[in-house]
């Protein structure tokens, strides 16, 4: 059962894929499975995708996941609150800062503890430059995947800096835990929030590059317009989320529409919008259309930024809490928009020191099981441009 | 729509399988025992009427929830009778989110799977089945998902023990 696809399309319904310049040429082979995995690069990770192909066409596929299983939610039922924390770093290890923040915000809704206002603005400067951090690394893989190297060591470029900025600020590259209950665990050295502004200018210079070197790039363009294309009704119905519903043409993002932290003064005050795919390049939800909300959303991601650093005050930066950590009794679901979409914790606490529940609901596991619909009827070749395009990371879909 | 004005559509649209609902509260100053609440408020609803409650959800114009976030199963002590099912649903054209919760008999775990009203769950329920024992009937596509084939127990349930061995590698 477990080595068998089962959703394999029937003959009669096998298309390729035509535009007007190519010739399909009707020859059928006896169909063949394949393991794309799991240790194929494009596959990000630990993820196996098996396939049904007839030639270059795949009649069906079907990911197999869980060789990055790390039981994130049962320790989550063993560990002390606080010392869960460190967990949340390891799921979308691209985008630890989003991950603290989630699981942060998940528990304070329980102790409805008020975050100090400097604290609120570290947090959302931490997010965003974590969201373009993560984004570069979705944006040059993607590149890397399909065949395009330079724009990975440049995107790479910029990210360095970013991470440096992290390791300057909590000392860690990867794995932050800088986003606590209560607030962030420590003030900004002397002269971060200069860097900060630099690196700001100079990413805002280093951007078009992205766009000339890869995203406008006629290569690039051939290989991912019309390719792997969501359509709107699809992405509701599987409960995409993030760049994934918005790469479909759909305006959402939590940020503006359900607002947690300052993100609705943010707002407001006009400082950034949503960038949503108007299939420019080919058909609306295509590959192409996912990756240019990905681009467009780093310079959003700047302006919030900018606004934060503007709007700077002084204080504290965590709040009053005991080192052991009693959340009342409840139970509360929180989600925030992370770089892959939303990110929710369902958290349930009886009163004690321990959570009864965590639950995490991964954007890329959500957003990963679209794949076994949009695939079938692709070519094999076009098969990685779509699983990169879907930019999931195995530690989360795993957790 | 806030909670209250959601709660109060659901009972004129008489959405089947709605039992109740649950909204944090303040700590009783008279009752020392009393705890209060914190969180988020739910509606309960009969787990075996929870797909044709949430299709309902779905398809009434004023609720309008068209994704189904998140399902997952808690199991809230060892000697607790029951799990609890819980979803979330949130609708973009309203802003607004629902939490679900209906309770299901460890006993008998079983429910009408979700999948023809959102395919979303069809993933969560899959993870759910693995992680919990529980069987949701008319799933498309029963296999586990996270854990291997051959996994024996259901790890996220309070009573879970865990292996000694697994294919001859100690877990000790």
């Amino acid at each position: 059962m477990a080595n068998e696809v089962t959703n394999t399309m029937p003959p009669s319904t096998r298309l390729r894929r035509t535009d007007a310049s190519e010739v399909t040429v009707d020859i059928r082979t006896p169909d063949l499975e394949i393991n794309f995995g799991p240790q194929h690069p494009a596959t990000h990770g630990v993820m196996r995708v098996l396939m049904r192909t007839d030639g270059e066409l795949v009649t069906g596929a079907q990911p197999h996941l869980g060789y990055l299983h790390r039981c994130a939610e049962k320790i989550g039922e063993n560990v002390e609150w606080l010392q869960y924390l460190p967990y949340t770093d390891r799921y979308d290890y691209l985008a630890s800062m989003n991950n603290n923040l989630g699981y942060s915000l998940a528990v304070e809704a329980l102790l409805g503890v008020e975050i100090p206002r400097r604290a609120t603005l570290i947090r959302i400067i931490c997010a965003e430059l974590n969201r373009i951090g993560s984004h570069l690394v979705a944006f040059g893989t993607y590149g890397l995947d399909i065949g395009a190297f330079t724009p990975f060591l440049y995107c790479f470029r910029e990210r360095e800096w970013m991470m440096s900025l992290f390791e300057k600020i909590c000392g860690a590259r990867l794995t932050y835990s800088y986003i606590r209950i209560g607030g962030v665990f420590n003030d900004a050295p002397p002269g971060w929030f200069e860097e900060v502004a630099r690196f700001c200018d100079v990413f805002e210079q280093k951007w078009p590059e992205y766009v000339d070197l890869l995203l406008v790039n006629q290569i690039y363009v051939k290989r991912t317009a019309n390719v792997g294309v969501i359509s709107r009704e699809m992405a509701l119905d599987f409960g995409l989320s993030g760049t994934m519903v918005r790469g479909s043409g759909i305006d959402w993002d939590l940020r503006r529409d359900m607002p947690y932290m300052c993100y609705g003064e943010i707002w407001r005050d006009g400082a950034f919008t949503i960038p949503v795919a108007k299939g420019e390049m080919g058909a609306l939800g295509d590959c192409w259309d996912r990756s240019w909300v990905r681009v467009m959303e780093m310079m959003e991601s700047i302006k919030i930024v900018r606004w934060c650093l503007d709007h700077m005050v002084d204080g504290a930066v965590i709040g009053e809490l005991p080192k052991t950590l009693k959340v009342p009794a409840g139970e509360a679901y929180v989600g925030i928009e992370n770089p892959r979409g939303e990110l929710g914790h369902y958290v349930v606490s009886d009163g004690g020191k321990v959570s009864v529940r965590t639950r995490v609901r991964g954007p890329s596991f959500c957003n990963l099981a679209v794949l076994e619909d949009i695939l079938p009827g692709s070519l094999v070749g076009d098969a990685v441009a779509i699983i990169g395009s879907t930019d999931i990371v195995v530690g989360e879909t795993d957790r | 729509m806030d909670f209250q004005g959601i709660l109060d559509r659901l009972t004129a649209i008489r959405a089947p399988g709605l039992v109740g609902s649950d909204e944090p509260r303040k700590a009783d100053p008279k009752d020392k025992k009393d705890k209060g609440r914190a969180g988020d408020p739910f509606a309960i609803v009969d787990a075996q009427l929870l797909s044709e409650f949430v299709r309902a959800c779905r398809d009434d114009d004023r609720l309008h929830f068209e994704q189904l976030v998140d399902l997952t199963a808690t199991d809230p002590s060892k000697d607790a009778a029951e799990l609890w099912i819980n979803v979330q649903l949130l609708s973009l054209k309203f802003r607004h989110r629902l939490a679900i919760k209906a309770l299901l008999p460890k006993a008998a775990a079983s429910l009408p799977s979700l999948v023809p009203v959102y395919r979303a769950s069809q993933w969560h329920e899959r993870e759910c089945a693995e992680m919990f024992g529980i069987r949701f009937v008319g799933h498309p596509d029963p296999r586990n998902i996270l854990l291997p084939d051959d996994w024996v127990g259901s790890p996220l349930r309070k009573d879970y023990e865990f292996p000694k061995e697994y294919h001859g590698i100690s877990c000790e």
